[in-house]
Parts: C-alpha cells; structure tokens; sequence
C-alpha cells in the first residue's frame, strides 16, 4: 500500500465509500473493514499505533451499536420508513449496520493515513489533480507547524499555570497566543521558503515525478468499478 | 563584486521613525564580514534589504538603493535571488518546509531547477562538505540547533549561492557547534569564494573565521570597518558589544544557600524514542543563582519543560515540599518561568497589564506602583498600552523577565534569559534577576550557552551532557 500513488490511492478509497452510503449492507461494511485492516496489518505499521488509532473506533462502533440496537428504525418515529432505507425489522441487524458503518469509514481513512507518506500524496495531488504550487507547498510547510503547535499549546497551558491563572483548554487565554504565533511562523516560513528559491509561479524541476504505474490503475479498478458494481449488485 | 548599499532610509511603517537613515556601506565578496552592534540598532533590517527581502515582503524603502554584483536584488524572482543570494536565520526550527534533510535539500534543488540528475551528486557533496551526511535520512525536528544550522548551511551550498547573508546564526547554538559551523563557513569562503555578510551582537565565533567588523548603532552605520581582534574590549562595550572571553562583572562571593526549593530525585525524561535525561539527580537552594550550561539539544530547555509539567518524567521532581507530579495540589506561586521565546509566556492583552496583574495579591494601588516602577526600570512604560506581542524581541524579552519577576515565586527558571540580547541588555537582565534572588530569596535557575555569563552570574554551575547533571567542581558554591 505505501508504495501505491497517493492520488489513485485516495480516489480507489474514497468512490466505495459513496456507494457504501448509497446501499447501506452490515456485511459489505464489515468485509470493508476487514479488508483495509488486514491490508495496513501487512503494510508495515507499528502495530501500537494501530491499536492506539483503533481503540475509539470501536468504541464509537460499539456505541453506535448499541443506539441501532435499542433504538431500531420504526416508521411511527422516524420521518422516513424502514423500507425505504432497506433496513430490516431486527434490532440485531439495524444496530450491526450502524456499528459496522463507523468501522467501514475509519478502516478506510486510517488505511490511507498510515500508509501515506505526506511529502508524497502532496506531490503526487500536486501533479494529478493540478494543484498550485504554493497551496501544495504551504500545505507541506504549514505541516511541519503541527507539531511546534502541539508544544505552543502546553507551553501556553503552563505559562497561565505560572502566573496563577486557571484556563479552560479551549479558551481565548491559551488559542490567542498559538493565533499570533502561526501568523509569524507562517511569515517566518514563506520568507525562509523564498530564500531557499521557491516562487508559487516559477518553474520546478521535479527529482521523483509521481507516475501513476500497473498496480495503481488495478487499484483504480477495484475501487472504481469492481467494488461499487459488486456493492449494487449483491 | 561587492554587496552595496547606498543612501538607504527605510521604516517598517509608512508614516513611521526609520529605522535606517542614510545608510552607506561596501561589503567586498573576498572578505567575511561581521556587521554588529546594540539590540534595535537596525542590523537585521539592513541584512534583510540586501537580501532583497524587504521591502518585497514588508516596510518602505523611502530612499536609496542596494546593489548586489551591480544589481538589484529586490527586482530578482525567489529562485533568480537564491542563485545570488542565499540566507540562514536565527531561529532554526522556522527554516525548512520539508519533513526530512534529504527531502529539504530536493525542494531546494527543484526550486533552482537542477536537472534531476544532478540532484543526489549536489545533494551529497553538499552534506559531505558540511559533515553531515549522516543526517541526510533524519527527521528535521529530530535535529537539534546546531544541527539544523548545518543543514541549513548545507542548503545554501547546494545551492551554490555567490552571497550568503546569515542572521545571528549561534543564537540557538551551543559553543562547539558554533565553532564547527563558524569554520565551515570559512570554508566555503576560501574554497567556492561565497561573499559573507553576518549579523551578530557576539564576536566570539567569529574571531577565527572573519576577516572585518562593521559596526551599527542606532540606525546608522560606521563608515570604517577594523580588522578582527583591533577593537578593544573597552571599546566594544561601550557599543553594547559582547566582549569575546570578558566576564559580565567581577564576580563576587558566593551567596549562602538556604533551605532546598527545588530537588530532582533520579529524573528520567524519553522524547519519543529518544532518551533525554536519565536518573538526573540535583538539589537547588533558596537564596542563589544557578546555571545550567550544556550543548544545544542536550535537554535543558526538556529538563525545564518536565519540572514545569509540559513534558512527561519518571522519578520525583519536588518544589518547596510538594511533589510536581501532583500539579493540581500546588500553591499558586511555588514556580516561575521565564521561557526561551518571551512570546511564550505572556497572557495579558496589555504590556501594562503583563506586570500590573501580577503584583494585584499586593493590593490595588500597591500593584499600580510597583508595575509602573517596573516598567520604567525596564524602559518599557511609554508601551504601557501596546500589546506584548508588538514589543521588538529585545523589549519582549525585557518585559517577559519583568513581569516574571514581579511575580513572586519560590523558583524562577530562565530558559536562555539573554538568547539574541546585547551586553547591555544581558547585564541589565542579568542583574534585575539576581537582585530578585537578593531581596526574597528565591532561587534562580537559567540556563545559558554562554560561560563567561554563568561564570560572572552563577554560584553554582551545572553541566548537562550525555543525559546527565553534573555540578562543576571548583564551583563558588
């Protein structure tokens, strides 16, 4: 999976994820699920992490679970009917559909985001769906802010805890400091970019085009035409 | 071939005091030249116009012109300008966009078109000259400070830019590192003759690598420029220069120590995967000044982060006989930190409200004079009303100690309290902390790149090395 184009990668995820929506089976979402896990599991990722990323999706599954169970579709309290959503009576069912659902979607968002490389998916978004320069760049840039951000925020935290004051994570006293860094980092950084040549309207060369190769148009395939005919089909 | 700059008058506002008035100078590409002076006298802001930086980016050029091989370097597109020109800034973690060395160096390669071909051949050679081709698979925020620098170095030679502009390059480096980066800079002078202009208010590592010191004060320029090593130390201070290998005063005797206001019992500190300090034991007493000297990325400014609770620690860290591990559980007052980046600590909306806030335990009128006391010791009052983030870093910095020190506390730690100030400011910050340390007591912890400061300062001093705490021997304590 690493070594797939991001681009194909990210289409070949995203267009059975609509026809998941579209028609709405337990077993499809979980054949999903156990796709895309087993295919990170062979795709080299600390296995810790995959735990640590997977521990609130099955909670939220187990929660979403529970909600289908106790409260099953009925047409006396639900503005639509059950037939029209293609669901059955039984609350078993309905609670392992909307269970499943939470596992399909996160299955297939973890899978891309681990098993992407960041510099990559930009470069290859950049040169397949036509991306400008800077935007792709600034992306890049603005990520490597991420985790100075993650810092400034505790540092913000403790600074307030040093001068007695009790703030709420989320409040204006501890977000308004990391506001007026970004701006200067952002301004620090486009400034460092620019002496280092780079221009959003200036010709690149490029070291590693991103070439879309055999095993990225299967995947195209698979995602594209084999899943969504296969989903609408059985 | 020379980096000219003549008549230039320049403001950050359009209406504002420049910054530069008349500014006339000749750099020549066949020498290495350090240009310094005071905080604020307008050095940076020079560098940044002949790096045609600005007015591009911001501010007014309201008179003159710089000329760089003849050009304007203004007038040149980014990858045009990195051909001519390449720049190295003073804060390291803000220069790269990229997540790896390697992958740094390509975008910088890219941006000047080098045939793909020819990028891993620049890219290694690039390293190699640098010494660090070790590096080229880390992360860049594996790095520390000095490391980037090199980094960055090596960027500006794969570049091969004709100019490299630097701007305070071992603010956030240690001594060593300072060294090695300051000997591969002459270097690159000697062998690909790259013109060197370099902001710096310390002269120390460039003793051995420049060749000529121009001096700045207050928006104006010197119109001679002295050999290394001809200025006199009396005569460097005078000008707010750090005097290379010159105490900050003749020290005195060493306080008595009171009872322990802060103690690390086998303090053991991992960064992702990395080991930062292990079983780091050290007890600081009340009534004394204590420094902590190590190479850049060593962990002091980590060390400060676990015992003000932003960084994870196994092991017990206690202040005034309270446990850190249980924060919620402390006094408000027991611990104060004054941060690297003054940004970092302030609060308040107001400059005023930074210092006035602090002493409101001390009652209402008491604070309002004891903040404007302040304030006006530290040069900062008539900015009473500005917001703290408007201040120049000089003034934030002064701001950022004041108003800590307003703040009664059992500890004060100072993560690099001088970084990037001038002697004149460094001894007034210097100074405004130990008179805290004289008068309640307190004891007081920085940390520092710079000997002679813990030597003239500190009655204890700590060296951090190999993920250990080793206290000097034949310290004044």
């Amino acid at each position: 999976m690493r070594k797939l184009d991001p681009a194909c990668k990210f289409i070949a995820l995203l267009v059975p994820t609509f026809f998941l929506a579209a028609k709405p089976n337990a077993l499809w979402n979980l054949a999903v699920f156990a796709v895309c896990f087993l295919l990170l599991f062979f795709s080299r990722v600390r296995l810790r992490l995959i735990v640590g990323i997977y521990a609130p999706v099955f909670l939220m599954a187990a929660a979403m679970f529970m909600t289908g169970y106790r409260f099953p579709s009925d047409s006396s309290s639900l503005p639509v009917n059950a037939a029209s959503l293609n669901i059955t009576s039984s609350a078993v069912y309905n609670g392992l559909l909307m269970g499943s659902r939470v596992l399909a979607y996160a299955a297939v968002g973890v899978l891309f985001a681990l098993t992407t490389d960041r510099i990559h998916m930009v470069k290859s978004f950049r040169r397949h769906f036509r991306l400008p320069q800077s935007f792709a760049y600034g992306l890049l840039a603005a990520w490597g802010i991420f985790p100075h951000m993650a810092q400034e925020y505790r540092r913000a935290r403790a600074a307030l805890r040093m001068r007695g004051r009790k703030a709420l994570p989320v409040s204006p006293a501890v977000l308004k400091p990391l506001l007026i860094k970004s701006v200067r980092w952002s301004e620090e950084l486009a400034i460092a970019m620019e002496s280092k040549g780079f221009s959003g309207a200036a010709k690149r060369t490029e070291y590693l085009p991103c070439r879309i190769r055999v095993p990225d148009l299967l995947l195209l395939l698979v995602g594209c035409v084999v899943l969504p005919v296969l989903i609408l089909c059985l | 071939m020379a980096l000219q700059v003549e008549n230039v008058t320049f403001a950050y506002t359009k209406g504002g005091r420049p910054v530069l008035q008349e500014v006339s100078a000749r750099f020549e590409k066949d020498r290495i030249t350090v240009l310094t002076g005071a905080s604020g006298c307008g050095k940076s802001t020079l560098l940044y116009l002949m790096a045609g930086i600005y007015p591009n980016d911001t501010g007014f050029l309201r008179g003159g012109q710089v000329r760089l091989d003849g050009e304007n370097p203004s007038a040149w597109t980014p990858p045009e300008r990195c051909a001519h020109v390449g720049m190295m800034f003073q804060n390291p973690e803000l220069q790269f966009c990229m997540d790896t060395v390697e992958n740094e160096l390509i975008f910088c390669l890219e941006n000047r078109q080098v045939p793909p071909g020819e990028i891993p051949g620049r890219m290694d050679g690039a390293l190699e000259f640098c010494g660090i081709s070790a590096l080229k698979k880390r992360t860049l925020l594996s790095l520390s400070g000095g490391e980037r620098q090199k980094v960055m170095l090596a960027c500006v030679t794969a570049l091969q830019s004709q100019w490299l502009l630097l701007d305070e390059p071992f603010a956030n480096v240690d001594e060593k590192s300072a060294a090695e980066i300051a000997g591969k800079l002459r270097r690159l002078h000697k062998e690909r003759g790259v013109g060197i202009v370099a902001v710096d208010h310390r002269l120390d590592h460039w003793l051995a690598a420049a060749d000529e010191i121009r001096v700045m004060e207050e928006g104006k320029i010197d119109p001679q420029g002295y050999p290394v090593g001809s200025l006199s130390p009396d005569w460097l201070e005078k000008k707010g220069i750090v005097v290379p290998g010159r105490l900050y005063r003749e020290p005195l005797l060493p306080r008595k120590g009171g009872e322990i206001a802060l103690s690390l019992r086998d303090v053991s500190i991992t960064l992702g995967e990395k080991p930062i300090a292990r079983e780091l034991s050290a007890r600081f007493a009340c009534g004394q000044v204590h420094a902590l000297l190590g190479e850049s990325g060593c962990g002091k400014s980590t060390l400060f982060g676990a015992i003000t609770g932003t960084v994870p620690y196994g092991g017990e860290i206690c202040a005034g006989g309270y446990s850190l591990k249980k924060r919620r559980r402390l006094p408000v007052g027991l611990l104060g930190l004054v941060t690297q980046n003054p940004q970092d600590q302030f609060v308040f909306d107001t400059v005023y409200d930074e210092v006035y806030k602090s002493l409101l335990a001390k009652g209402e009128q008491q604070a309002a004079e004891t903040a404007q006391r302040i304030l006006r010791e530290n040069q900062l009052w008539r900015y009473r009303e500005l917001s703290p983030y408007m201040l120049s870093q000089g003034q934030q910095r002064r701001l950022g100690v004041a108003a800590l020190t307003a703040y009664d506390c059992r500890v004060l730690l100072c993560d690099e309290p001088t970084y990037a100030q001038d002697r004149r400011n460094t001894i007034a910050i210097l100074e405004g902390l130990v008179r805290q340390v004289e008068e309640k007591g307190l004891c007081l912890i920085f940390s520092t790149h710079d000997r002679m400061l813990a030597e003239s300062y500190a009655d204890q001093i700590w060296h951090m090395e190999g993920g250990k705490l080793y206290a000097q021997t034949g310290s004044r304590v």
